[in-house]
Formats: structure tokens, sequence, C-alpha cells
């Protein structure tokens, strides 16, 4: 799967469901800075899980994995393949 | 900024479901005798303040005013409590205290009652230190404030003093959206049958129901953390699997301390933990009035307190199963469906539940809400501390606060329930644990 759509999703469920209005991401934007908190990952791991039917092993779930939406789409395309 | 705001402050603001769950934790503390539910913000300064200066700005803000002339109504039959404001002029009070003792806060304010017929929901005090240093201390009512509500109105009090704008409009809450009945059954059952199951007996309580706290003496114990040794704890918590900050690591941390001293004192069952949860959306600049939290519930037997990488991955597994089924979100609905039940119905049921326990502890975080609060009435911080309420039983919390680099925690119990040895045997273990090289 392309990168720029896997970021594309996971940047609109975390707009929707986890950030506030006024608060808007790009591909590197840092995720912390913009308000995720530990169970805000949560969300977002379940999310992947759902949408795109990989799992993250634990050996991936690392703050460097979550720290922008293109780390991210990184571990989830390298999940795809 | 002009006064002309008052005639355009919200008349009737109704209490949000966690609002009324204070109310109902605010009378369980009453009839405790634990202090009531009044939580204080400390400040501290390395010069004096000029008392003129503060009381103009607090004097100044809307929201300040706005809390100073509420009343609290109790709706009607199965209506929902509610603030109403009305222009009575009252303005905020600044107090003046002189201590003796370097940063200690005077006794008189730790005792001070603000409750719910109080005539202002809000006090200032400032306290002026033979160093020439000084607190200034905020306490309010803990149902109309939580701990990110509290941080916007510091960040609402700075803007203030450098006359920069703030935005009324988002400092109060909006109006719900309506669930439907079916909607709110299916979650009642799902919620009802989750808090029975998680805080089911055997929970071994630091403290036990029958020994009333006549006195309601609260006491508080600070312990703070320089930058090097917060790093060394983030790091232990990294160490032991507490993968996306710390939280879960402090959590288990806390719960092996009271296991073990619960074991000590042959109180045997699992460690249940109710730890809040800020409900807003991330990266919102509101409300500031009015309680937005809910709760994840924890229970930990004893298999899981053994090993400390052990009780991190139980609460990990329990956190995501519980984000899986959404419960946060569905203990706010719960939540707010209880506002319509009338207040001592709401009180017996809540109490009956846990036999009038509410936890083995409680635990509590300001999360990064103050992380960044550098400063205040346009003035440097030295320092900071929150003095939370004290609901009993348990009689004992842990307050874990971030302040720039460094990490603090505020305990707060009574000494019926632990005596000044046993707290000092705590705070070891609880630094030995924080410590260990994992």
């Amino acid at each position: 799967m392309d990168p720029d759509i896997i970021i594309e999703e996971l940047k609109k469920y975390i707009e929707t469901n986890i950030l506030s209005e006024e608060v808007r991401i790009n591909a590197d934007s840092n995720l912390q800075q913009a308000g995720i908190d530990s169970f805000s990952t949560v969300e977002i791991i379940l999310f992947i899980e759902r949408r795109f039917g990989v799992m993250i092993p634990d050996e991936k779930l690392v703050p460097e994995n979550f720290r922008t939406l293109k780390a991210l789409s990184l571990v989830v395309q390298e999940m795809l393949n | 900024m002009n006064t002309n705001y008052k005639a355009s402050l919200p008349r009737k603001v109704y209490l949000s479901g966690a609002d009324c769950f204070h109310l109902v934790l605010d009378k369980h503390a009453r009839k405790h005798g634990a202090g009531g539910n009044v939580m204080r913000k400390v400040f501290y300064f390395n010069k004096a303040l000029s008392a003129d200066k503060v009381i103009a700005i607090l004097q100044g803000s809307p929201v300040i005013y706005w809390l100073c002339n509420i009343t609290l109504k109790p709706g009607n039959l199965f209506g929902i409590p509610y603030w109403k404001y009305s222009d009575m002029g009252r303005n905020i009070l600044l107090h003046h205290h002189k201590e003796d003792i370097e940063k200690a806060i005077p006794q008189k304010i730790l005792e001070r009652d603000i409750n719910v017929h109080a005539e202002r929901f809000i006090e200032a005090d400032l306290v002026s230190y033979p160093s020439g240093c000084c607190a200034f201390i905020l306490s309010w009512n803990h149902i109309l404030l939580d701990a990110k509500g509290t941080n916007l109105l510091f960040e609402h009090l700075d803007k203030m003093a450098a006359n920069r704008e703030t935005r009324l409009d988002t400092y109060f809450p909006a109006k719900q959206k309506g669930t439907g009945m079916l909607a709110y059954i299916r979650n009642m059952y799902k919620v009802k049958s989750f808090i029975q199951h998680s805080s089911r007996k055997p929970v071994s309580s630091i403290a036990t129901v029958n020994c009333k706290s006549s006195a309601g003496i609260v006491k508080y114990r600070n312990i703070h953390f320089n930058s090097t040794e917060s790093e060394k704890i983030n790091s232990n918590a990294v160490q032991t699997g507490s993968r996306f900050g710390p939280t879960l690591f402090f959590i288990a941390c806390c719960a092996k301390v009271i296991y073990h001293y619960n074991k000590k004192n042959n109180k045997k069952g699992d460690i249940w933990l109710p730890v809040p949860y800020d409900g807003r959306m991330k990266g919102a600049t509101g409300p500031l009035i009015s309680n937005c939290v809910s709760f994840l519930f924890y229970r930990l037997p004893e298999s899981a307190l053994t090993d400390i990488h052990l009780t991190v991955k139980s609460l990990s597994a329990q956190m995501t199963a519980q984000v899986k089924d959404n419960i946060p979100k569905r203990y706010s609905m719960f939540l707010n469906m209880m506002r319509h039940v009338p207040l001592w119905l709401y009180y017996f049921l809540i109490s009956r539940t846990g036999e009038g326990t509410f936890a083995s502890f409680l635990y509590t975080s300001t999360g990064d809400n103050f992380k960044e609060l550098k400063s205040l009435f346009g003035e440097p911080l030295s320092g900071m501390a929150l003095i939370p309420a004290l609901t009993y039983p348990p009689g004992f919390t842990f307050v874990f606060m971030k302040h720039e680099s460094g990490l603090s925690i505020e305990i707060a119990y009574s000494p019926e329930v632990i005596d000044w040895n046993d707290l000092l045997l705590i705070e070891q273990n609880l630094r030995d644990t924080l410590f260990f090289e994992y």
C-alpha cells in the first residue's frame, strides 16, 4: 500500500476521533506535542489492527515509531509487506 | 479587561456527569469528616508578588467573577443540577498570610472548607516567607474544575496579566447532545456489569469503612525529584514495559507499595484502582469549567504484584481491553445518566457497591497539564504543588505531577489510616521501586 494513503487514513482517524477540532496535523507533526497520550496510542494501535489487518509486534511498540504519522506509516507498511 | 462581560456570562450551566459524581464524593467526604472535596494549587515565586497586581488580575477575570457569583441549584425531580449565575457583585478576596517556615502552607488554608453552600467557590491566598519569597494559593471545590480546567484557568490568568486576548466562549461547557433511551439502557447494562465485575470482593483497601475519620484531618507529604532522578524514573518506565509514557509504571509502583503495606497488616484481597482520564478531545482549549474526566478501572491480583514487569503488563492489557470496549466513553455516558438520579439515591447506589470503599487507594496524575506552565501573573514560577481532596475511605492518595523536567509526588493521607512511621516506610518503598535497577 502507498505510504501516502496510510498517512492519510491515519490522519483522518486521529483528527476525527482523538484530536480537538482546532488541532490539525501533517505527516511530520510530533504526535505527542499534538496531545496524543498513552491511551490515545492504544486507540491508534487498535485502529491499525481493524483498518489494515496487521498487528504491531511488541518490539515495534517504541515511542520512535509513534513520533510522527510518517514513522507510523512505515511500520504499518512493513507489517503489510 | 473592562467589566462588560458580566452581563454576557452564562446564567445557567448544567453539571456534567463527572461534576455530579464529585457532588456525591463531597457528600461522602463530609460524612466521613475527611475535609471536603476541596483542591488547592500552590505556586511558589522567588520574590514577593505585588498584592495589588494579583488582586487586579484576579478581579478582572470573567471566569473568577463567575465562580464567585454562582449558586448550586438541585434541579427538579429527575432534573439535572445546575449552577445559576446572577451578578451579585461579589469579587474574589485575596487573603494575606505570613509563614515562618519556607514553603510551608498555613494550616488555616488547609482547613478552610469550600462547600456547596459557600458564598464563593474559589479562594485566593498570598503567603510571605522570611526569605522574601512567596506562594500564591488558589483553593476551589472540585465539583467545578478538573486538572485540565485548572491548567486552562492559570493560562487564562497569565494571559490576562500580559493583556493578551482570552476566549471566553471556550471556557464554559457546550450544551450536550442527547442520547437515545435505548443506547442509554444498553450502555447502563454494560457499564454496570463491568464495574461490578471489576470491583468484586475481596478488595484490599488501605482503610476499613468502620474506621471513621472523626477529626477530618488531612496531612500531606511532598516528594520531589530533580531532572536527573526524573530521567532515571522515565527510563525505568520504558525498561519495565510502560512504552508510551510512564503512567502505567507509576501506577504499578504505587500498587506494589500498597500491596506490601497491606500484606504487612494482614489485609488480603486484590488491589482495585479507578484512575481518572481526561475525556476532552486532545489539544482542546476548553471547557475550563466542569469536570470532563472519565475513569479506567484496574484490578490487580496478588499474582500480578510479585514483579513490576508483570504489574505493568497486566495494567497494559487491562487498558487495551477497556479501550477496545470503549469503557471510558461508556462510563461518561453512565455518569451523565446518573445526573437525573436524586443525590441521596445516587449516594446510596455508589457507596453500596464497594460497601463504602471507593478504591484500595487513589492514584491521580496531572499528566502534562502543568509541565509547560512557567509563569503566573507574568512572573516566573520557582515551583508548584497540587494539594488534592482526600476521599475517605481509602484515605490515601498519590498525585503525580510533572513540572518542567522534574517529577513530584504529593501524598495526601488521613493520620487515622496511616501513622507517620508507616508513611515514611511507604515513601521509602516507593523511592526504592521507582529507582530499582530493572
